[in-house]
Order: C-alpha cells, then sequence, then structure tokens
C-alpha cells in the first residue's frame, strides 16, 4: 500500500489570526496622498559629511524608477502639501525603503526612515499647506536585522523608488497591531505555556471575528470593540502567572565600521539619535542609552542644533549616556594604556560637555574581555561592566553568571553584568520570558536585564517595542517589568547589601578566536604605534621640562584618530576592504603625525626604565643587514634607564659561529636545523640540557574553514587538516659578524605562498631570532608556528600588557578545550621549575594552545566580510629565548618591552630624578590633560609587592587625573597600576 | 577595461561589501566575478546593468557583462 502523508489543508486558528494580522495592518495609513514631483541628487560619500555629486543638478524621480548606485547616497528634495482637510490631525510623511533615510523639514530635523520604519511624523515641523522637504538617504547592504521580508527583499545597490506619501494615521487600528504583534508571539513563540497559547488563540481569534474584513474600510466600530473585547478578556484575566523580574532598557549598538565605512556612521548616528528624540516627543515614560563619546563628537561637529536637542534630553534623564570609553573598542588586544586612554577621553567629553562622569562601561559586543580592565575601569570613574558576549555567543560552555562581580588580575573588584540574551532584540514577549529563563543569578538577584532595540548600523528602539513594553505589565503571564534607564538597574540592582559570585579570570570569549590574528597589519600597526605614542609622550614631556611647547592638541588628535581604529570591529579585522583601507591610513597619518612631533637627534636613546644590555638591531642606512625591510646592524646595547645609549660592535671576526650542513655551533648552542628553519635540536652549552622534544620553530600551514563568521572563528579542529609547506630552497648560511649569523629557507605552499623563514643566531646570547617574509596568497589557510620544548609544564604564561595570565593547557574540562586559542600580547613562555622557554613577538596577538606546547599564530586568509583579507606580503619577527629560572627570573617581560621599544634617534640632555623609577613599568609619561602636571603611569608587571620613596610630594590620581591624595611614598602590589602627578608649574 | 574596473566600479561595490571584479573579454562579452556581497545579492542584475551604463556613460563603449558569482564555500549555491 502507498504511503500517503495526510497534510492539513484547512488554516489553523492561528495561521487565520496571522492572515488577519497582515491585513489589519494595510489599513494602519489612511489619507494616502503622494508627493510629487520629488527630486533627486545621487552622490557618492567621500568624508564624514562631504559628498561628490553625480549629477550637477537635482532630477525628477517618479514611483518604479531605479535609485542609488553601489556606495553610493541620495538626496531628495521637494514640497509636501497638507491639505486644510487634515487640520488637528497628525500627518506623517511615508515611505518604504530599504535604505537609510534622514527627513528635514522646513530646516528642521524631523526623524529617520529605515527598513523598520516607514514614517515619519511631520505635523510638528509644518504648517498646514506647503512644507520645504529635504531627505538625505544612504544606500545599505547590511540591514540592521532580517525582520521585514518587504525591505530585506529590495535591499541593495540599486533600489526601486516606491513613491513618497503624506498620510494620517488610524489609531485605533494601529494600537490593535500592537495587541496583535504581542499576543501572536506569545502563540507561536513556544515560550508560553501551550494551555495559555490555546486560551489566548481562541480569544484573540473572537476579537479579530468581530470586524468584518470584506469591505475597503474598517468599521471603526468593530474596532474598537475588538480592541475593548482584548482588554477585557486577555488582559484583565490574571490567572495564569508569570515569574521573575526583567529591566527593559532601550539602546542601539552602532558599529562605527563594520559593513561601513566610518564616515557612514556619522549618519547613522544622526539618524539613531533622530528616531530615538522623536520617540521621546512621543512617549513621555521613554527613556533611552546611547554609547560612545565619538558619536556623540560627530553629531556636536555636525548637527549642533541636534546635539543641543540631545543635550535637553541628558538633562532631562531621558538620552542616557553608557560607556565610559571613547569607543567600544576591542578588549583583547588593546594594551593596558590605550584601554586606559579609552577611558581618559570618553570621560572628558563626558564630563566636558554633559558635566557627568559615566559609570558604566558599555560594551555589548566585545569580543571577551581583558583580565586587566576591572583596575582600569574603577581607577576611571567606572562602577558597573556590562558585556552581552559571553552569554550568548560561546560555542562550548555556558558563562555561569549574569550579575555578579569580576575580579581582576591585580584583586579589583567591579560589578559585572553579562545579561542571559542578546543585546539586540525587539523587545517581544518571548525575549523577555527567554531573558528571564536563562538567568542564573536567581538565588542572589530578583532582576534581570533585556536591552532592546534594533543595532549593529545603529536606529535602536522602534514604536512597536515601546507599545509592547507598555502592554506585558497587563499580562500576567509575563515576568514583572519596568522601563527605566541602565543607570537605575545598575545602581538598584548592584548594592553593598547583596551577594554576588566572583568571577576571578578573564571574560574570555568561547568564539572569535581568530581576530586575534585576522588582518596582520592592523596588529603590526597596533603594537608599533602604542610604543610611539608612549615615546612621543614621553620625549614631548622631557622637551616640556626644557622649556619647550608641548604639542597637546595635536597628540590628543592623533591618540583619539588610534582609539578609533581600535573599535571591535576595525582592529579584529572583522569588516569590509574599504574599512581595512581607510584604517591603514588612518595609521599611516598617525604613524607620521607622531613623526612630526619629536626632533631626530644624533644619539640613541632608552626610552624605557630598564637597563638594556642584550644585543639590538639599530637602523642605519648603510647597515649590514637588513631586517623588516630596514637596514641596518646588530650591536651589543649598553644603555642606563631613560638615558643615553652606546651601541657596541665587536671586534671580533665570525668565528664563533659554524655550519656544518644544518647543524650550527655557537658559543651557546649546537644547533640542528631541518631544511625549513625548524629547530629539531637545541642543546644549551651553558645549561648542558635539550630545549627541543617536539616541533619547535615549525611552520605549519591549515585549513581554515569557520564558515559564516570567517574573520573571526578559528575552530577547535583547524589543526585535523594540515597542508604540507615544501621547501624550495633548504635553510642556508647568508652571512655573519662577530654578534650575529643569519640562515634562511625558503619555502612554497601549494597556493604559491612564498614563505621566506630567516633564523638569526647571536654572540653570547640565548636570544635566537626568527623573520618571517611572506608573500601570501593563500584562501581560508592559517599560518602557525610551533613550539614543543622540553618542558613539562600544564600552563601558558601568556603577556597581557599589563601582567602575565597563566593558560591551562590540559584539556581535562571543556573550559580547558575551550581555550585552544587565546590572546597574548608581546610574549608567552613556557616554563617548568627552574627553566622555559619564552617566545616573543613584535606584532602578533593570538597563541595556540595544545597540551604538548604552543604555537604563535602568524597570519590568516579569510574572505567575508573582506574576500581580499590579508593578500599581499607581510613581515614579522620573533625571538625565541630559552631560559633558565623562571620567565620572571629570567625577565622575560623586561626583555619583550625592549624588543617593541628599539633604541631611538635623540638627543635627550638628562631626565628627571622623577621619573627614574625601578621596580615599575613607567607606561606612560604625559603632560596632564590640564597641562599643569607631569603624569607617570606606572605599572606592576611580574606579580611582586614593593615600595617606592620619593624624595618629594608627588600626587595620588586616578586614571582620569584627578587628585586622589598627596604622597612621599607609595606600596605597590601585584599588577597594580599607579597613577602619579608632579607638578611643573 | 580591466583599469576602468579597477579604478572605478570595483571600489564603489567594495564599499558595500561586495567585489565585481574584472576577469577577461571574449567574443565581445566582459567577464567579471562578484564576491563578498555582491555574490548573494538578489538584485545584482540591476548593478550589472548599473555597471554597463556607466561604462557606456564614461567610456562610450557598448559592453555586455557576464557576471560569476563567487560564492564562499559556506553561502547557499
Amino acid at each position: 500500500m502507498a504511503h500517503v502523508k495526510v497534510q492539513r489543508r484547512s488554516m489553523r486558528p492561528e495561521e487565520y489570526i496571522a492572515l488577519r494580522y497582515g491585513w489589519l495592518k494595510r489599513y494602519i495609513y489612511e489619507n494616502k496622498q503622494p508627493v510629487t514631483p520629488v527630486f533627486i541628487k545621487e552622490a557618492h560619500q567621500i568624508g564624514d559629511n562631504s559628498f561628490e555629486y553625480y549629477d550637477s543638478d537635482y532630477r525628477e524621480i517618479n514611483e518604479g524608477d531605479m535609485l542609488y548606485t553601489p556606495d553610493g547616497s541620495a538626496f531628495f528634495k521637494f514640497d509636501c502639501i497638507i491639505p486644510n482637510a487634515l487640520s488637528g490631525q497628525e500627518v506623517y510623511l511615508f515611505m518604504k525603503t530599504s535604505s537609510e533615510i534622514i527627513v528635514k523639514i522646513n530646516g528642521r530635523y524631523a526623524g529617520g526612515l529605515d527598513p523598520n520604519r516607514s514614517a515619519v511624523l511631520i505635523s510638528p515641523f509644518a504648517n498646514y499647506g506647503v512644507c520645504k522637504t529635504e531627505m538625505y538617504g544612504f544606500n545599505r547592504s547590511k540591514p540592521d536585522d532580517e525582520r521585514n521580508p518587504e525591505t530585506s527583499a529590495g535591499r541593495g545597490c540599486r533600489q526601486i523608488f516606491g513613491g513618497i506619501y503624506t498620510v494620517t494615521v488610524n489609531n485605533a487600528v494601529k494600537s490593535l497591531c500592537y495587541d496583535c504583534e504581542a499576543l501572536t508571539d506569545i502563540i507561536g513563540s513556544g515560550a508560553f505555556s501551550d494551555e495559555y497559547g490555546k486560551i489566548i488563540t481562541e480569544r484573540l481569534n473572537t476579537a479579530l471575528n468581530m470586524i468584518d474584513f470584506d469591505g475597503d474600510t474598517l468599521l471603526p466600530g468593530q474596532v474598537l470593540a475588538a480592541g475593548q473585547y482584548i482588554e477585557q478578556n486577555i488582559y484583565a484575566d490574571k490567572a495564569f502567572k508569570g515569574s521573575g523580574r526583567a529591566a527593559l532598557v532601550a539602546h542601539s549598538h552602532l558599529d562605527l565600521a563594520y559593513y561601513w565605512r566610518r564616515i557612514h556612521t556619522v549618519q547613522k548616528n544622526l539618524r539613531t539619535v533622530l528616531i530615538q528624540l522623536r520617540l521621546m516627543d512621543k512617549y513621555p515614560d521613554y527613556t533611552y542609552c546611547h554609547t560612545q563619546a565619538y558619536t556623540y563628537e560627530t553629531l556636536e561637529k555636525y548637527y549642533p542644533e541636534v546635539f543641543d536637542e540631545l543635550k535637553m534630553r541628558i538633562k532631562e534623564g531621558r538620552f542616557e549616556p553608557v560607556g565610559a570609553m571613547y569607543v567600544e573598542p576591542d578588549c583583547n588586544i588593546p594594551s593596558a594604556e590605550s584601554l586606559i586612554r579609552q577611558c581618559l577621553y570618553g570621560q572628558s567629553y563626558f564630563r566636558s560637555r554633559f558635566g557627568i562622569t559615566v559609570d558604566s562601561c558599555w560594551l555589548p559586543d566585545v569580543f571577551g574581555n581583558s583580565w586587566i580592565l576591572p583596575q582600569i575601569l574603577i581607577k576611571s570613574g567606572v562602577k558597573y561592566f556590562v558585556s552581552n558576549k559571553m552569554s550568548t555567543w560561546n560555542d562550548t560552555n555556558r558563562f555561569p553568571h549574569n550579575n555578579f562581580v569580576w575580579k581582576g588580575i591585580d584583586g579589583t573588584k567591579i560589578y559585572a553584568c553579562v545579561p542571559p540574551t542578546h543585546f539586540i532584540t525587539w523587545n517581544e514577549p518571548s525575549q523577555i520570558v527567554e531573558n528571564w529563563e536563562a538567568f542564573q543569578d536567581k538565588s542572589t538577584n530578583t532582576e534581570t536585564l533585556s536591552m532592546f532595540g534594533y543595532g549593529d548600523g545603529g536606529s535602536g528602539a522602534t514604536e512597536e517595542m515601546i507599545e509592547l513594553m507598555h502592554r506585558f505589565n497587563k499580562l500576567s503571564v509575563m515576568p514583572e517589568t519596568r522601563h527605566i534607564t541602565a543607570k537605575r538597574f545598575l545602581d538598584e540592582n548592584f548594592t553593598a547589601d547583596k551577594s554576588f559570585d566572583v568571577w576571578d579570570g578573564e571574560l574570555y570569549l568561547e568564539m572569535h578566536r581568530g581576530t586575534f590574528t585576522t588582518k596582520s597589519e592592523l596588529k603590526k600597526y597596533n603594537r608599533l604605534l602604542e610604543t610611539k605614542f608612549r615615546d612621543t609622550e614621553l620625549l614631548c614631556l622631557l622637551g616640556r621640562l626644557n622649556g619647550k611647547a608641548y604639542p597637546a592638541e595635536k597628540i590628543n588628535e592623533l591618540y583619539k584618530l588610534f582609539l578609533v581604529n581600535q573599535f571591535h570591529d576595525i582592529l579584529p579585522g572583522s569588516h569590509i576592504t574599504p574599512v581595512y583601507r581607510d584604517a591603514i591610513e588612518d595609521l599611516k597619518k598617525i604613524d607620521s603625525g607622531l613623526s612630526e612631533l619629536v626632533p631626530k637627534g644624533e644619539g640613541l636613546f632608552n626610552t624605557l626604565n630598564i637597563s638594556r644590555g642584550g644585543i639590538e638591531f639599530i637602523e642605519q642606512p648603510n647597515g649590514e643587514f637588513t631586517r623588516l625591510n630596514k637596514q641596518g646592524g646588530f650591536y651589543r646595547v649598553c644603555a642606563e634607564p631613560l638615558s643615553q645609549a652606546t651601541a657596541l660592535c665587536s671586534s671580533e671576526n665570525g668565528e664563533w659561529f659554524s655550519l656544518n650542513g644544518l647543524r650550527a655551533e655557537t658559543d651557546v648552542y649546537s644547533v640542528s636545523f631541518a631544511p625549513d628553519g625548524s629547530i629539531v635540536s637545541l642543546f644549551d652549552k651553558k645549561l648542558c640540557r635539550e630545549w627541543v622534544k617536539g616541533a619547535f620553530n615549525k611552520l605549519r600551514l591549515y585549513d581554515d574553514k569557520p564558515g559564516n563568521y570567517d574573520a573571526w572563528d578559528i575552530l577547535p579542529d583547524y589543526a585535523v587538516n594540515e597542508c604540507s609547506i615544501s621547501v624550495e630552497t633548504p635553510l642556508h648560511f647568508v652571512k655573519k659578524n662577530g654578534i650575529c649569523a643569519e640562515l634562511s629557507a625558503e619555502l612554497i605552499t601549494s597556493s604559491c605562498s612564498r614563505l621566506k623563514h630567516i633564523i638569526r643566531l647571536f654572540k653570547a646570547s640565548e636570544e635566537i631570532e626568527v623573520e618571517c617574509i611572506a608573500n601570501w596568497h593563500e584562501k581560508h589557510k592559517l599560518l602557525k608556528v610551533h613550539f614543543e620544548p622540553d618542558i613539562l609544564t600544564r600552563e601558558l604564561v601568556c603577556d597581557t600588557s599589563a601582567g602575565y595570565i597563566k593558560r591551562e593547557m590540559n584539556v581535562n574540562t571543556t573550559w580547558q578545550q575551550a581555550k585552544f586559542e587565546c590572546c597574548t600580547h608581546k610574549w608567552f613562555s613556557l616554563d617548568e621549575t627552574g627553566a622555559g622557554v619564552a617566545v616573543i613577538n613584535n606584532s602578533k596577538y593570538g597563541a595556540g594552545i595544545t597540551p604538548n606546547g604552543a604555537s604563535l599564530s602568524l597570519l590568516r586568509a579569510t574572505e567575508r566580510p573582506d574576500p581580499v583579507s590579508d593578500i599581499g606580503m607581510h613581515d614579522f619577527c620573533w625571538k625565541i629565548v630559552p631560559h633558565g629560572g623562571s620567565f620572571t627570573d629570567a625577565k622575560i617581560n623586561d626583555l619583550a618591552l625592549i624588543y617593541n621599544s628599539p633604541l631611538i634617534y635623540a638627543d635627550i640632555e638628562n631626565t628627571p630624578d622623577f621619573m627614574r623609577i625601578n621596580g615599575l613599568f613607567l607606561q606612560s609619561a604625559k603632560l596632564s590633560e590640564n597641562g599643569k602636571m607631569a603624569v607617570l603611569r606606572l605599572c606592576e608587571q611580574n606579580g611582586r609587592r614593593g615600595s617606592i620613596n620619593f624624595n618629594r610630594s608627588v600626587k595620588l590620581l586616578n586614571m582620569l587625573e584627578d587628585e586622589i591624595s598627596e604622597v612621599k611614598s607609595i606600596s605597590y602590589s601585584p599588577f597594580e597600576i599607579i597613577t602619579l602627578g608632579i607638578n611643573i608649574g | 577595461m580591466e583599469k576602468y574596473f579597477s579604478e572605478v566600479i570595483t571600489p564603489l561595490t567594495e564599499g558595500d561589501g561586495g567585489k565585481l571584479e574584472y576577469k577577461e573579454t571574449y567574443g565581445g562579452k566582459v567577464y567579471v566575478t562578484a564576491r563578498g556581497e555582491c555574490s548573494k545579492c538578489n538584485i545584482l542584475n540591476r548593478c550589472v546593468k548599473w555597471a554597463e551604463q556607466k561604462i557606456k556613460a564614461d567610456l562610450n563603449m557598448d559592453v555586455s557583462i557576464v557576471c560569476i558569482r563567487k560564492k564562499p564555500f559556506f553561502w547557499d549555491k
């Protein structure tokens, strides 16, 4: 007997409800009158608020015509006629669009249109009769969300103009639509009980049965009756009880650059702010929070009238600045000083414009958070840390807390909120229930945070989200909700009388592990410029102490530009091609800008407060060696802290080094190489021990196919598919002198990427330098260099830039397994008691962890969002440092600082005594923001305690440079960062 | 044509996360690849038409463009 699949062909009640809800929506807008003629001028945006126009003048556009071009903008102008017949009614401008549009009526900013918003209220900006209308439209390829099928289908670079209309709104129909939205979500989401869903279905069906949909106009009495039925039979029925409590906080996540360039964010931000201000006009109870001082700055600069309006709402407490930082930066890769500057410049802006110090750090989308953050935030006036990713994006383990205390590397504690659900929600009833159900701290906390509003490209909350919210407390089955500011939620929930679980460690995101490596050049510039900012400020401060002007304005301008480029979709590499080009252009501009601020000298200067005595490369026009594409030589350097340096060359010849086949002898090592430049054996003559057990300095290439989150992710099984790297020219001798011997191998991949693997051995030095010059033409590949030393350890020690973190290498638990790729800064070390092997790098941030060793991630080749990511030439170095004693005994951190802070050509006669500080790293030396103090930032990086006595009184500052006290000595504890101010008049 | 694409058409399409890239001219037709967002665009044909019109306007050449979608492996075919 043939199998017959039984299919239901009649319409289910919930389907019939959905159908009529769809019909109902068609009756929201009434008195629809086309606006004609409409004129348009198309353009290409070339700056924050500047455009290249394709046409010399406006042209008329008619319904059905094509508009927008790739990467295009469109300027509309037309007269909007509001007939006297509509006197006393609210009149809207209506346009369905897949683009983003800012609407200006009679010279005033009226609101925004986009795929989620089709109408702008124009009555407050227009008298009846003719009103002059201008619209600025921006093409969009990545929508805020995919919820609106009508506009999603039309998105793309060439869109069809669907016409512009004036309309009025039937508020009764609209209100009934919002009822339907809330109730159909309850019926269809699966978040509520079947029994309750069945009752709602029956009663909503009954309500909609009251309306005759056959005519072309709905009878108002029927619509009102349906609404009343819902009030009396659904909202008034309290038989079913929900549980829990949720705070609803409106926000909009705005990526400064992602699928769009930073220049486009200026208008995205304006549209977002406008939309939220108009919602505040309509709903007196509505509050909204907005991050990133940078976005406020652009609004102030380009749209001062909207900024004034925003300021007024801030005074009222309804528009709420959150997030103390200048932008929402990546929080893995930037150094401690960069993160401090995010707070310093962010808070300075909020203080100067609004008179407030923002007490929250608001980073909903950041890809994990470094353990160094709590101290930085607390010392920057921040009480609360908010970040969502760990709860919703972890691929292995469920992050166990939502409202908790985060304990930082130095022991500083900060209140932390990792809301249970995504930071982009549209405030549906089911999303609130899901949030409460996922909330894991119910035993100690009674309220969960639910953020709502569209985001990524901004725009935020909609009228619908607010209307839904107004219905929640009428639905007894819902958790209790209240719409409040972020600050109120944080202040009322994180109080000293409550107990919180403590998370002591980094907030590692078990996803997006590729972002430590993607876009290698951005990482290289990041390291280079972090060092260069330090050097520049230090030298400018020394100049100021000698009576020269301190270029504070220029430094601040360059620093802010740098901080913008540490945004969490710029520095991590998760963006489209033009964003990368912009970033590189900015970073080059910063590089040259900093170079101009400090005059070059003849002598070499050690900018570190660390003595130098090792071998270093010094740039010279006719140098014997080429390293990182620069000519120079290797010298044994002798330099006291913050002093002029002496570089000694050796008068010896190269007899300290010999090579027999692939076996090299130095005064320190017997080394056996493989033809590819990897090290098979490294015997330490002084310690009489072998350092190598497995792969060591071994380049390995892997298939790297993480899927849709291509630029972001490396999958746990990346090592399964290793690809061959062939040796084109085996390791061979290149040159030697009294200090350095250089060997080189040339390798090639099956995709014809060429890798030049250069090894440098040094006389009387344990350090081995490796340079890799890559002509990279891969697709979905990951290049790593592996180290499996003869060291028994189960911990990889990684630099955080402000102390070290130990990561477990064994894979017994899922928490250990998930950390197969981590962020490291200048170095990592594999240590056993009394010995270890450290790898110091000059521009990398990704470290792979296996039970047998570690790898440094070098290059990736991803396709999304940037189809040509990382293709081209790369040149980077690392240093292998086998060491006796522990990594702290061997001063690995100092060596890494020296490796990343080359001597610079500068003539400094003397440095003041107050800058000569031992035991702590002088992380920054600058002129205070008020121009009256020398600010010294000291960082303990080796986990030690100690004290420092000064021969004068100094000010103890917080990181915002506010004075806390005056001291003559300080005690410091492990990993503490201390800011001091010295009056300089 | 290759220069025109690399200087005009390709950079504009990159602005929206895509990439229309010139490959060759053969048999009177211009072959280009569509990568990134262009490769999965529902209305790519409109963009191709725009490119043809722009070439006519800027270079005074009538061309027919054949566009090959190069979707990454993780996007549907």
